[in-house]
């Protein structure tokens, strides 16, 4: 075995751990739940890198993202404050740029709870067509201005 | 002659009392300004709550006490206002009180206004058993978050949860079993476009998370 592979296996786990949660104050479940076990068959097919914000993007996000994350998407809506874990601040880069396209849709599609977050975050995947997913995703980025690296 | 004095008493209590349980009582306090009585009275979207389907939605007995002392169910407003977060966070204004026999009447009126093609018993009267009631509570908090824009009721018995959804820790006293059904399988059928997400349940799921729901009580209100 080389060092190499210790080092996979570190960053694997801090995989793990990073999605076993929403927040940083974050409380570990006992068990995974059903639809975390689920998660990876019902993983979406890969998003595309192109993925245009529109009116209806910013409309969409105010509509239903807002109650949570706020407005400006600093993590400061009405609820915020009273959840357990707090919602995410989409304007921090220091977080969102460690998270992929693809999980940041996962996790709006499928909930918190299905790819190992916390469960204050809903599944949105039968409210919002792939294609507006998408354009959330690619407006998150336009608010935390980073991209994954 | 001494009989038309009585008989014109009698005329005026009959048209005094009881109070009108139709939509003369909505019109005298101004109801129609703030809720919809039909779907089609506004093409607005509405910014309170839809009564137009009030006979489906609400208990009676909560309905008559809520008119007398009303409470905020909504503690930052009605979604489908399209001010809806956009304002400061205050307190939503009060809900005009009715006196008992006003509200009796109103209660009456409103348990009337019923959708004609909603099924009714979908929801039996049996109760979730413990170990369900669990499972379900766990659904409920944590698979759909349900929790995150609603109040329930924690372990202590204390209303906890999010507040951009109407409060749901006293929904048992307040909510009809199968609105709750069918405005968790078809939200269609009451709001054009709403804030919660649509989790496409089967009957089976949306009738446990009904009962559950309809668990959910606080205070005195049997």
């Amino acid at each position: 075995m080389t060092w190499k592979n210790p080092l996979k296996i570190l960053f694997c786990g801090w995989l793990v751990l990073q999605l076993s949660g929403c927040g940083d104050s974050e409380k570990k479940t006992d068990e995974p739940p059903p639809a975390a076990k689920a998660a990876p068959e019902t993983s979406s097919p890969p998003a595309p890198k192109i993925s245009l914000v529109t009116a209806k993007t910013r409309e969409t996000y105010q509509w239903y993202c807002s109650q949570c994350h706020g407005l400006k998407g600093k993590g400061d809506g009405v609820n915020a404050r009273l959840l357990t874990v707090p919602p995410r601040d989409h304007t921090k880069a220091d977080y969102l740029e460690t998270r992929t396209d693809q999980q940041l849709f996962d996790a709006i599609k499928l909930g918190g709870l299905a790819v190992g977050r916390a469960p204050c975050m809903p599944s949105w995947g039968h409210t919002l067509d792939e294609k507006m997913i998408h354009s959330l995703v690619r407006y998150i980025r336009e608010l935390c201005e980073c991209e994954a690296f | 002659m001494r009989f038309i004095p009585f008989a014109m008493s009698l005329g005026f209590l009959i048209w005094v009392s009881p109070v009108q349980a139709d939509s003369t009582l909505t019109e005298k306090h101004g109801c129609s300004s703030c809720h919809r009585f039909s779907a089609e009275a506004s093409k607005e979207p509405a910014k309170t709550p839809d009564l137009f389907y009030a006979g489906n939605k609400f208990q009676k007995p909560w309905l008559e006490k809520f008119l007398q002392s009303p409470v905020v169910v909504r503690k930052v407003g009605t979604s489908t206002d399209p001010d809806f977060l956009k304002q400061p966070l205050t307190s939503t204004p009060p809900h005009p009180s009715l006196t008992e026999k006003e509200a009796l009447a109103m209660a009456d009126y409103l348990m009337s206004l019923t959708l004609p093609d909603l099924s009714q018993g979908t929801v039996d009267d049996v109760p979730l058993t413990k170990g369900t009631r669990v499972r379900v509570k766990i659904l409920f908090e944590r698979n759909y978050g349900c929790i995150a824009c609603h109040e329930g009721i924690n372990l202590a018995g204390q209303a906890r949860g999010g507040i951009s959804g109407p409060s749901l820790a006293n929904a048992g006293n307040r909510l009809a079993a199968d609105w709750v059904f069918h405005w968790l399988k078809t939200p269609k059928k009451f709001i054009a476009k709403g804030r919660m997400p649509y989790f496409n349940l089967d009957d089976e799921s949306a009738v446990k998370l009904t009962k559950y729901i309809l668990s959910l009580k606080v205070g005195d209100w049997k």
